[in-house]
């Protein structure tokens, strides 16, 4: 007797399903973990509760991402890692608070304010 | 055509990816028990950090005050590499993870500029996993691993280092020294020396049959790599474990025998679990228990003793050989700073070699068992108690960065802008 279940060798009826047995939904491989650019990231604060990124929620950056207007990113400044909206102010990337609490922030490496990374996607663990 | 890509100060650049405030700092890591630095930034070696420098002797220095100083995190290291790896092969068909932070790689068969494709391939690996890295590249292992050295050793060259064509090798090897080369060191430079060779030319040129003698055949292996004809393949899989020793210096002296036990079953069923991931047996078990040798004030002692017995990979039968071991040399009296268990006669495993020895085969299953706890919940969810529970001997830790990519409760925070 085994203790896991065999649903390909069932012991009175042949079961009809025994070809076709896909076992349970791999959630690191849908947000693609294992992928050297993939990283969670907690979220800590509520200022982005607007595009419905809560206290405590972990955000899957991507490090090989393409920033885009619109885009959540993480980011360095001044010595913190934040989570920002990316915006292109002619050409060049700002970071936009998310409820207009703190000024906006121009990229600019040489000051270091840079993008991490891309946010890829969200995973809530209670809800 | 190989290329050989070095990660910069491995161990400070994995801190500093993960935390920004370290970016303009100097940033030290201490090895296991915070004992002395085994890696160093830029910033730490211009303040005087020398490698192996005790913590405790410089830690209060005046000069030092700004510095970062952290307890190795080789979760992270280790995960930090496998990236590092995954990003190369994104670019090359083949390479070899010579350590932890090097990685050779295989350039053939590029038509492009390999000067192009290197610096993309550090662009990728610095904009994926925040490593800085430097690159060399040549005809054979030897030559890339000089080039890697020449790359990170002149700032001018901007991470990167070409010896592809003789003309180029010739200049540097007439300036450089031959303790630059690869698998020359320390020991083998002044008998070099001696001989008259001080650069990687006079090597080049020396008389076969004079380094055949001091160095046997791989020195003159050496030499025909240098000249560009390659000897060393690359090897993609690690050739196969002879021994594995797993040991600790204890945060604090151990000096009862509980505390000791506790610290010998606790490594032999790492090596135990180590063994039983590379489907390896082991023969033949050393225990060795160590008084500082620093300290005028107290005895040494330091004993060791070995047994051979029918392979196996089984924790607890590892666990009772080792336990027997250690109250063989084991006297109260002593302050013991270190202690470790070597395993030797490593097989690959077959659990019925022998028709007399019945292993216990529901012994064999819990080990079994432990390890796809102890992977899926984290290493050391599942012990045996003769392990302990407090390990008052513990290695001391005290700055340990968060693993921040192997550990779901130790992630990077970012606050909301």
């Amino acid at each position: 007797m085994t203790t896991s279940y065999a649903g390909d060798r069932t012991t009175g009826f042949a079961s009809p399903a025994s070809d076709v047995i896909e076992g349970p939904i791999d959630l690191s491989e849908v947000l693609s973990l294992s992928k050297p650019n993939r990283y969670p990231v907690r979220v800590s604060g509520t200022s982005f509760s607007s595009r419905c990124v809560m206290n405590g929620d972990v955000l899957i950056a991507d490090t090989a991402g393409v920033p885009a207007s619109g885009q959540l990113v993480i980011a360095s400044a001044s010595g913190q890692i934040i989570l920002a909206e990316l915006r292109n102010d002619h050409g060049r990337w700002l970071l936009i608070s998310g409820n207009g609490s703190s000024q906006p922030l121009y990229v600019d490496p040489a000051r270091d304010v840079e993008i991490w990374g891309t946010v890829t996607a969200l995973v809530r663990t209670e809800v | 055509m190989f290329g050989l890509i070095d990660c910069n100060s491995f161990y400070c650049s994995c801190q500093k990816a993960f935390d920004p405030r370290l970016k303009h700092r100097p940033v030290v890591v201490l090895s296991n028990n915070d004992g002395c630095a085994i890696a160093r930034t830029k910033e730490a070696k211009d303040l005087g950090i020398k490698m192996g420098d005790a913590w405790h002797l410089i830690r209060n220095m005046r000069k030092l005050e700004h510095v970062a100083w952290f307890s190795s995190n080789y979760p992270l290291y280790a995960d930090m590499s496998r990236r590092v790896y995954e990003v190369l092969l994104d670019y090359v068909p083949r390479v070899e993870a010579y350590s932890i932070d090097e990685m050779f790689l295989d350039l053939s068969g590029f038509h492009e500029d390999l000067s192009v494709v290197c610096e993309q391939i550090r662009t990728a690996v610095d904009q994926i996993t925040k490593i800085p890295t430097c690159v060399g590249w040549g005809p054979t292992k030897s030559i890339a691993k000089l080039a890697n050295y020449i790359a990170k050793d002149r700032p001018e060259l901007e991470g990167l280092c070409d010896l592809s064509a003789s003309n180029v090798r010739e200049k540097y090897y007439r300036n450089l020294p031959v303790s630059e080369v690869w698998g020359i060191g320390r020991r083998l430079a002044p008998r070099l020396h001696d001989a008259g060779i001080r650069t990687i030319q006079n090597f080049v040129d020396a008389d076969e049959a004079f380094i055949r003698k001091i160095m046997s055949v791989t020195g003159v292996r050496l030499q025909a790599e240098l000249r560009g004809e390659n000897c060393l393949p690359l090897s993609e899989a690690p050739s196969q474990r002879k021994g594995m020793v797993c040991s600790r210096s204890f945060g604090s002296m151990v000096t009862d025998y509980t505390s000791m036990r506790e610290a010998i079953c606790t490594f032999t069923s790492r090596a135990a679990e180590k063994l039983r991931a590379e489907d390896l047996e082991c023969g033949h078990l050393t225990v060795f228990i160590q008084t500082s040798p620093h300290r005028r004030q107290d005895e040494w002692y330091a004993p060791q003793v070995s047994l051979s017995f029918p392979p196996t990979n089984n924790t607890f039968s590892l666990v009772k050989h080792a336990t027997r071991l250690l109250h063989a040399i084991w006297k109260d009296g002593f302050r013991y700073i270190k202690a470790g268990v070597g395993l030797n006669e490593l097989a690959p495993s077959n659990r019925q070699h022998s028709l007399f020895v019945q292993e216990d085969e529901q012994k064999s299953r819990a080990s079994d068992v432990m390890d796809v706890i102890n992977r899926k919940f984290g290493q050391g969810t599942l012990n045996l108690l003769g392990a302990g529970i407090q390990k008052k001997w513990a290695p001391r830790q005290n700055m340990r960065s968060p693993r921040y990519t192997t550990d779901i409760n130790e992630i990077m925070v970012a606050t909301t802008f």
